[in-house]
């Protein structure tokens, strides 16, 4: 009888599959570019990562979880997570918070050119992130570059800052640079959440009296609150992403000050005299991992804000 | 009016694609059996040597002429891929007649053994054209038979004193010469920095590119006495004391090289931005006139040559700094650069256009890219080439000796260098600490340095030996080399 079933089912699943046949084919091309840019990628890691191997050579032994055991004795791996911590720890709420203070006042449809201001503050979120990172160097190069002339003629200093060479002030730097260019990124998010707020809830606050501070208190914050565990999330998470400005303003240096864990793993991959493929693979797994642990909170936040939207 | 359907349009696109992969595959084996035809064949040649390529590419030229039916297929790589390149094209048998072996990261002895390289041909005539100290058992001959030969002299550095003439003379330095003793660099520096008025520093460096920092610093303090054996590799992994086999880095001349840099540092002569410059951005900071002096290889002066010309006449180079105005240095015996193939039909061929790469004229010609110095140094004086190179030439032949290379003593050491993983912090990265003010214990610094070198190297000998290889810590001794003296091939015996 039960093979019967079986029988049965089979034919069912092969018949659906043909009945539904034209759905499967133009989801192929998804299928087969995400098993081979996603997945495939992460399974090789995976393998990778149990390599004592230079990436090059055909020499590669197997060392099971050696490199994962290095990786958690090895200070610089965890001196760079700190370092990545520590960014997200610094710019996210800056970079969310400031950012919805300028939507709040971009979202007001009698500001002049707010149209203008709202294009300014995105252009740099759209420019190549390594050009960016030259650029930079140029405008805080302590010799003859326009921030540390400013900051003379104004006689804020007396000596030029080596914003990017002094291990002192150069994670700072490079912050304020990741801010300032993903910076409309957070703003078009929060615009959007903004644009969800129904203007009848406004017309019925100014009904019961409501002036600006008592709608923007008593209706704006309240109906944007779901929305902020996302865009904390997703900000988080793509401030993990840092590699190609630090990169390209101050290669993890100087010495270490801006080792972001990205930077880290590329240079142990592919930067050093010694190259070790394996071991850089086993700290992207873990790094991997670390990222994953973001887009849980993130999975979890979104579900507790959809029911705190539909409740609402 | 022809109307095309849709199986016919792709018949007659397929016929075509066919057809005219027939027609190229066609020429290019008829290309191919005219050349074997006519005595020679096509020779397939794969370097990493872009900026030699023009006199590459005119040798090639010169042998077509005087060989008829001989072609050469030359292909230069960027040196970060070809050691990819090489890899799959000789597991596909696919790979050039001749090659060099940028990142292919094994030694030339392991990939002798590996079956990956033919023994050249007429090995007597090529011998003939060479230095007799220039070959050694081990590195370019094996077994009684030779693989490959250097092209670039293992006799230079990279701390050459590059300077504007300008700067030094308005400070009352030695426009010719530069400073010969670190007292006088500083001093020099100071006066720069001084007349500069904030428009000129003593000193730019690229301190952001911690290799080359890192190779400053292992000359400089060699220039303080530091004696160096060196197994060949751009590492420090290689470098150690050859009376005792030990490494070196926490001695006293690693210590007053380091305290050296950090007192330029202290004095404010460095030029600002230096610390987030690399070797290349610095040197073309330093050729707007904002920094005096700055240290680099034989090479700068073919680099402002050819990128900033208008300033080439102020260039002016003197020797590495050293304490007392004397320095020696040593360098590691140079490896070959090309190889014959073991998969190449055409070993003869490829073996008699090697042997153009060899002699005086070689020599000559390569000078006058002024890039690195050719292996017969005395072959840059009849150069046409600006003052400074054969400056650089002379300075490198008065000051540079033979170290000993434990890889030429038991080419089964490279075995043991490729086992060792790089500890972290580098020397490089110290120094970046040191002159940052992150690290302030120079000493404590470079013990722990020379410490984890050691047990890395214990580590790795014992895995190797482990493997059956012999090999040892004693490979790394050299109880007859004698400080100031060329370590000749005689001395390996």
């Amino acid at each position: 009888m039960s093979s019967v079933t079986r029988k049965g089912s089979g034919r069912g699943v092969a018949s659906r599959i043909w009945s539904e046949r034209w759905a499967y084919l133009f989801l192929l091309p998804t299928l087969l570019l995400f098993g081979a840019y996603t997945v495939w990628p992460i399974i090789s890691s995976l393998y990778y990562s149990m390599l004592d191997w230079n990436g090059l050579g055909s020499e590669r032994q197997f060392i099971g979880l050696a490199n994962y055991r290095e990786a958690f004795g090895d200070p610089l791996f965890w001196k760079s997570l700190g370092i990545t911590l520590t960014i997200i720890g610094v710019t996210v709420p800056l970079r969310v918070g400031l950012s919805l203070l300028v939507a709040l006042v971009l979202n007001n449809p009698r500001l002049p050119l707010a149209k203008l201001f709202r294009t300014a503050l995105f252009v740099p979120a759209v420019t190549t992130t390594a050009i960016i990172g030259i650029v930079m160097g140029f405008i805080f190069d302590p010799s003859g570059g326009p921030v540390n002339q400013v900051l003379l003629d104004l006689g804020i200093v007396d000596q030029p800052i080596d914003f990017l060479g002094d291990p002192g002030t150069s994670l700072w730097t490079v912050m304020g640079v990741h801010m300032w260019k993903w910076f409309g990124i957070t703003l078009v998010y929060w615009l959007a959440a903004l644009q969800t707020i129904p203007t009848t809830v406004y017309e019925a606050a100014r009904t019961d009296g409501a002036g600006s501070w008592a709608a923007l208190r008593h209706v704006t914050v309240p109906m944007l609150k779901p929305f902020l565990i996302i865009i904390v999330l997703l900000t988080a998470i793509e401030t993990m992403q840092i590699f190609d400005l630090v990169l390209t303003m101050t290669n993890g240096g100087p010495f270490f000050s801006t080792l972001a864990t990205e930077v880290y793993i590329y240079q142990q991959a592919f930067a050093n005299s010694t190259p070790r493929l394996g071991y850089g693979a086993a700290l992207g797994v873990l790094f991997g991992l670390v990222t994953l642990v973001f887009a849980a909170i993130q999975a979890i936040g979104i579900r507790y804000a959809n029911r705190a939207r539909s409740s609402s | 009016m022809t109307t095309f359907g849709r199986r016919r349009f792709f018949g007659l696109s397929g016929a075509a694609l066919a057809g005219a992969l027939g027609v190229a595959g066609c020429t290019r084996t008829s290309q191919q059996e005219a050349a074997t035809a006519a005595g020679g064949g096509v020779i397939r040649w794969w370097d990493h040597f872009q900026p030699l390529k023009p006199l590459n590419e005119r040798i090639f030229a010169e042998y077509g002429k005087a060989n008829p039916g001989v072609r050469v297929e030359h292909e230069v790589y960027n040196p970060n891929e070809m050691g990819q390149a090489l890899q799959l094209a000789f597991k596909s048998n696919q790979i050039a007649d001749v090659h060099s072996i940028a990142g292919l990261g094994s030694s030339e002895a392991s990939l002798v053994v590996g079956g990956w390289f033919s023994p050249l041909a007429g090995q007597d005539a090529i011998r003939a054209k060479l230095p007799a100290d220039s070959l050694l058992e081990g590195l370019h001959v094996f077994d009684g038979k030779l693989y490959s030969f250097p092209i670039f002299s293992a006799r230079q550095y990279t701390t050459l004193n590059w300077f504007n003439r300008e700067l030094v003379e308005k400070a009352g330095g030695d426009p010719d010469n530069g400073p010969a003793t670190w007292d006088e660099f500083r001093s020099l520096a100071a006066r720069i920095t001084k007349d500069g008025g904030g428009r000129a520093y003593g000193w730019i460096q690229g301190l952001q590119f911690h290799e080359r920092l890192q190779s400053h610093v292992i000359e400089l303090a060699t220039s303080a006495g530091a004696p160096l054996a060196m197994a060949q590799g751009d590492n420090t992994m290689g470098l150690v004391d050859p009376r005792t086999g030990e490494y070196a880095y926490a001695g006293e001349p690693f210590v007053q090289a380091l305290e050296f840099l950090l007192s330029l540092v202290r004095d404010k002569v460095v030029f600002p931005a230096s610390t987030s410059l690399d070797a290349r951005t610095a040197r073309a900071r330093w050729a707007t006139g904002v920094a005096g002096m700055f240290f680099d290889g034989s090479w700068s002066i073919g680099v402002v040559n050819g990128q900033f010309k208008q300033f080439i006449d102020k260039v002016g180079v003197g020797p590495i700094p050293s304490p007392d105005g004397k320095p020696v240095l040593y360098g590691a015996p140079a490896s070959g650069q090309l190889f014959v193939s073991s998969q190449s039909k055409h070993v003869e061929t490829a073996s008699d256009l090697l042997a153009r790469f060899t002699g005086p004229e070689f020599s000559k010609g390569l000078a006058t890219f002024m890039d690195q110095v050719p292996l017969d140094l005395e072959a840059v004086a009849m150069a046409e080439v600006h003052p400074s190179y054969k400056r650089a030439a002379e300075l490198f032949g008065q000051t540079v000796r033979l170290a000993p290379s434990p890889i030429a003593r038991n080419p089964a050491v490279a075995q043991v260098m490729s086992e060792m993983k790089a500890p972290r912090p580098t020397l490089g990265e110290i120094t970046q600490g040191i002159l940052s003010g992150e690290l302030t214990d120079i000493r404590k610094a470079l013990r722990e340095y020379n410490g984890k070198l050691t047990a890395e190297r214990e580590r790795a000998t014992r895995v190797v030996s482990g493997k059956g290889v012999k090999v040892s810590l004693d490979d790394w001794k050299f109880p007859n080399w004698q400080p100031g003296k060329d370590y000749t091939a005689e001395m390996y015996q």
